[in-house]
């Protein structure tokens, strides 16, 4: 870039996908079904239908609004935001705009971009509907309205962001916050998360706190995945350098875009002078509704350990490498597995090895998630129990995960089935300490006379005649016992 | 005082989605004067700067929140029996140009 | 003999004593809604299957009554009055229908209003003008013209009604009946077609004041589907109608009914504020004390554009979801738009056109200040006035309109600017959700003429007890229509 710095902000949608139902009616909270299958009157603006505030959306807002450091109101209104388009069945949206209050005001994250911490201003987060779906075909469009109704959450942050790197970055740190606390699948391939993404570049050498030195902002609508963002950041910002390299920058004027999948450029939608007009007002069938402290505590207190908080524990009190820690922490049911693993009993070092190479080697390789894995940690305890005991080698530890995966078989089970189990019977394994040391007497006088680490050599031995099935400590013990007696 | 124009009814009209007459219009403009007028006496009410904009009838009533179970969906019989342009279950709409 | 003319408690003995049944009162109403419909037009659908049901304990069981056509019934076409909704036929009905209809109650028709509520007249719904059953040269006015006009005809004891500016309760002064529009939030929206919901109000037409505290009794309740309804089980309007008074206290604001405010004051005027003030003197009679309130002209003044600018912003807002994509008879057109917008355009009156785009306006971005917030101020401060009032006073007693029934001929929703606050200051009970009844007190001209009483929120049980009282001093109970004139 050299003689500019971008300024970046976003607005990020993301769908609350884990509510039983819909934000404002009580219809089933899902739409990758049969089309119209999840309707109450409301989802279709049947005349004298009136909006209800979903408990469980407005909780899981406000967990969000407390992770991001807001200011949650004492009271929460709703707004309705007023535009033609047919898939917004009522004719309006019912959101917050930032007054007279939404669900979160003027807080700030952190999150990490190559191993630097960098800190992006929250302006609102603010909950609301999902708009209908439409379908398009040659000479019609058809209208599904299981998603009109759906619950939103749209976080608006200030223009701190100056890269597409970090734009990124940050979208990944919501999406990881909105994963762990179970707020959201937000997944962008299910359409969950979108994004409108603003840009402007200013000169390197002006002060960017100062609002005079701001470049003229362009937005970019419906923006709807995380590379899509990348793209439409490195494109527009290369647009707008361009602009000033010829000298058409200043003549630019604010203006909205949108990202075009097919050329790959942002395509000009409206100018500011064109800008709808929403004639936002207060949504009177709503009345205010209560946040009491209280309760803001009680959800408090519910915020599960966050990936960034799980990362400085694997790394300050497990003491696992850098590297190894954001691998479990990058998916929450990850770090659960692992955390899981570790409360059985297993060793952190010894869990993340296992978790990190062979479990994830493995889901990758399969295309499959870990909460669809059979095996359990502590069925992962056990097994690694077996290869510390030395009962199997740990390539046969390996060979026996991968084959309860496989088979969905307990790895105890399958240790028993191939005859990996040892040989825990004494008398058993006495017959063979005694053929050994038949068979090698020159030995026993080495150890008489001081070389005890014969004793493994003996082990060896009984290893090799019992296909390593013999227990290591209790074939020790014998040979000593053995050899005493001669 | 604010001015009103003819074009300016036409516009509001037109975002509306309604169509109006030149009659309509005219009596539009006629009545946006009478309204301009009165606010202009209710903007110089004494001390209504300092008053709190009233949004609901029961301005203390405080609501409870709908708890978050599942009922009952419409039927798409139900749903689509007043639907004049019906393509399988779903509603059919004059294609719509992406924006 | 007939009965649907007579009082609930009447229709009932009859139905008990078995001196009637449920069958033949349907029959009797429904032949009478005819007759009305002839002679009113006050009805979008006549019921003709309407079904008998079992007299039980409940007052309302077996009893026919009307509903507004903007109130959603199941199966039973419901316009609005508008051509918008005209072949529109609900999959569900509105809550408190569905409360009436659980204790028994039997809808006979469906009566027409002003195009969704809006409008003060009753001469702008899709079917037509509605008539006064005094006088069909006059207007029923607005917007409950339908259920005004058949009830106070005699079709049946109670029509449902709703009320945004007084669309209860100047149709039902205009009429000869009582109008009754309880608290805010007592009655569910829940199936309303919405005018203005911060304003919108159900409430009851009917011949008495007991009739509209046992119609409210059945219909009140608190709704999962509206949150801004209430609980209101400790409620019992109509064991509450003692008729004892003693110590209450009523105001009237000298701005509003002085007829020194009136100089010029034509002969119905007059004596529309006279026959007033000797209903005042009634209420002191039964051991009210009546005293006269001052309160800012200016602000009383204000109350009607406050009222324009709020009613417009919300209707436009509410009714954007007329379209005629998902309901409505679908309009043709070459691009989405283009089909809105014929839909809409060929759909709405031209009153309700101008009105959404008033209402549009003063929401802009530039204006919303100046005109929307305003307007919601001035609202406040109408409110804080009222309250005030209802800290020392029982209730406010107010005449309603400047007269009895207007001509239908040049009459149209045309403010005269003298009169403005006498015909308008029943929508400050809208702007604070207040419970305020209209009951019948007197004739002009040989028309019925009525009077309002409005009080605090969540007293309706003293505002209905109050009106009772006053009504026993009156003639005016349970009175029919008595056509006056022939033309």
């Amino acid at each position: 870039m050299g003689k500019y710095k971008a300024m970046i902000g976003l607005e990020m949608h993301c769908q609350i996908s884990t509510t039983n139902t819909k934000v404002f009616s009580n219809a089933k909270n899902a739409y990758n079904e049969i089309p119209n299958t999840n309707i109450k009157p409301l989802d279709m603006a049947f005349p004298g239908t009136l909006p209800t505030v979903n408990k469980e959306a407005v909780k899981k807002s406000l967990m969000a609004s407390l992770i991001l450091n807001c200011k949650q109101p004492e009271y929460l209104y709703f707004e309705r935001k007023n535009y033609y388009y047919p898939d917004l069945p009522k004719g309006y949206q019912i959101t917050q705009q930032t007054s007279p209050a939404p669900i979160g005001v003027g807080g700030s994250i952190t999150f990490e971009v190559n191993g630097e911490e960098k800190k992006v201003r929250i302006d609102n987060i603010h909950l609301e509907e999902d708009a209908a779906s439409t379908d398009h075909y040659s000479s019609y469009s058809t209208i599904d309205y299981n998603r009109a109704g759906v619950p939103l959450l749209e976080l608006v942050t200030y223009p701190d962001l100056h890269s597409a790197e970090e734009a990124v970055a940050f979208l990944e740190t919501m999406r990881s916050i909105y994963r762990y606390t179970g707020i959201s699948e937000a997944d962008s391939k299910k359409g969950q998360i979108r994004c409108d993404v603003n840009v402007s570049i200013i000169d390197e050498n002006l002060d960017e706190t100062k609002e005079e030195n701001w470049g003229t902002k362009i937005e970019i609508k419906n923006v709807n995945s995380f590379g899509a963002v990348k793209d439409t950041i490195l494109y527009e910002i290369d647009r707008q350098i361009r602009k000033k390299e010829d000298g058409t920058y200043d003549k630019m004027k604010q203006e909205t875009r949108r990202w075009d999948e097919e050329s790959e450029t942002t395509i000009f939608m409206r100018s500011k002078v064109d800008e709808i007009d929403y004639k936002y007002f207060v949504e009177p069938n709503i009345p205010k509704i209560k946040l009491s402290k209280d309760w803001i505590e009680s959800i408090r207190k519910e915020i599960p350990a966050l990936a960034k908080e799980r990362k400085e524990k694997y790394q300050n009190e497990y003491h696992l490498s850098v590297v190894d820690a954001n691998i479990l922490v990058k998916e929450k049911e990850i770090s659960d597995y692992f955390d899981e693993t570790i409360k059985e009993g297993t060793n952190p070092k010894t869990a993340s090895n296992w978790i990190t190479s062979t479990i994830l080697g493995y889901l990758n390789k399969n295309d499959i998630e870990i909460k669809e894995l059979f095996l359990t940690p502590k069925m992962l305890t056990k097994l690694i129990k077996k290869v510390e005991d030395k009962t199997i080698s740990s390539k046969q530890g390996k060979e026996v995960l991968y084959k309860s995966l496989e088979e969905k078989e307990d790895p105890i089970t399958i240790i028993e089935k191939l005859g990996l189990k040892q040989i825990g019977n004494e008398e058993e394994i006495l017959v063979f300490v005694k053929e050994v040391l038949e068979e090698h007497l020159d030995m026993i006088e080495k150890y008489k006379n001081g070389r005890t680490n014969v004793i493994d050599f003996f082990v060896g031995q009984i290893m090799k005649k019992t296909k390593g099935k013999a227990n290591p400590a209790m074939t020790m013990n014998l040979i000593k016992q053995e050899i005493e007696k001669r | 005082m604010a001015t009103f124009t003819k074009e300016m009814v036409e516009n509001y009209a037109d975002k509306l989605l309604i169509g109006l007459t030149e009659e309509e219009n005219k009596m539009v403009l006629e009545e946006f004067e009478v309204i301009d007028r009165e606010i202009d006496i209710v903007s110089k009410i004494e001390g209504i700067e300092n008053i709190k904009p009233m949004t609901h009838p029961i301005d203390d009533f405080v609501c409870e929140l709908r708890e978050d179970e599942v009922e009952q969906a419409v039927t798409i019989e139900e749903l689509l029996q007043n639907c004049d342009d019906v393509k399988e279950r779903e509603v059919r709409v004059p294609k719509v140009v992406e924006e | 003999m007939s009965y649907v003319d007579k009082s609930i408690e009447e229709i009932h003995s009859a139905l008990k004593e078995g001196k009637i049944t449920s069958r033949e009162l349907i029959e009797e109403s429904l032949q009478k809604s005819k007759e009305i419909q002839k002679k009113c037009n006050a009805f979008v659908t006549i019921i003709e299957d309407a079904k008998e049901k079992e007299v039980t304990d409940h007052l309302l069981s077996g009893i026919p009554f009307g509903i507004k056509d903007n109130y959603s019934t199941k199966g039973i076409l419901s316009t609005g009055s508008s051509n918008t909704l005209k072949d529109y036929v609900p999959f569900f009905t509105a809550t408190s229908i569905e409360n009436l209809e659980k204790v028994g109650a039997i809808a006979v028709n469906k009566t027409v209003l002003d195009e969704f509520g809006m409008g003060a007249t009753g001469t702008t719904g899709h079917t037509g003008i509605v008539k006064n059953p005094w006088d069909k040269t006059r207007m029923c006015a607005g917007s409950s013209a339908g259920s005004a006009a058949a009830v106070a005809a005699g079709v049946y004891p109670y029509a449902t009604g709703s009320d945004t500016g007084d669309s209860i309760r100047k149709p039902a002064a205009y009429c000869g009946i009582v109008g009754y529009k309880p608290t805010y939030g007592l009655i569910s929206r829940y199936g309303l077609f919405p005018f203005a919901s911060s304003l919108d109000h159900c409430g009851a037409l009917t011949r008495s004041v007991k009739d509209a505290a046992i119609v409210v009794d059945a219909m009140k309740g608190i709704d999962p589907k509206d949150m801004t309804s209430y609980d209101s089980k400790d409620m019992h309007l109509k064991e509450a109608l003692t008729g004892n008074v003693k110590g209450k206290k009523l105001c009237y604001i000298k701005e509003i009914c002085d007829k020194k405010m009136y100089p010029n004051a034509n002969k119905e005027l007059k004596e529309h504020l006279e026959n007033f003030e000797k209903v005042l003197e009634n209420a002191k009679k039964i051991g009210m004390e009546v005293e006269e309130v001052s309160i800012d002209k200016e602000l009383l003044k204000a109350s009607a554009s406050a009222y324009v600018v709020i009613s417009c912003a919300e209707a436009t807002s509410n009714m954007s979801n007329l379209t005629g994509i998902v309901f409505g008879p679908r309009a043709q057109g070459k691009s989405y738009i283009e089909m809105m917008k014929n839909y809409r355009t060929e759909g709405f009156s031209p009153l309700i056109k101008r009105r959404f785009i008033i209402g549009s306006y003063v929401l802009q971005k530039e204006n919303i200040d100046r005109y929307f917030k305003n307007a919601q101020k001035v609202r406040r401060m109408l409110v804080d006035a009222w309250k005030d009032l209802f800290k020392k006073y029982d209730a406010v007693i107010l005449p309603v309109g400047s007269g009895p029934a207007k001509l239908l001929d040049g009459s149209l929703d045309i403010l005269d600017e003298n009169t403005v606050i006498l015909e308008e200051h029943l929508q400050i009970g809208n702007f604070g959700g207040f419970p305020s009844i209209t009951i019948p007190d007197g004739f002009v001209d040989s028309l019925p003429v009525g009077l309002n009483i409005t009080g605090n929120c969540y007293d309706d049980e003293n505002v209905l007890n109050i009106a009772y009282a006053l009504e026993n001093t009156m003639e005016y109970k349970n009175q029919i229509a008595k056509e006056v004139n022939n033309g």
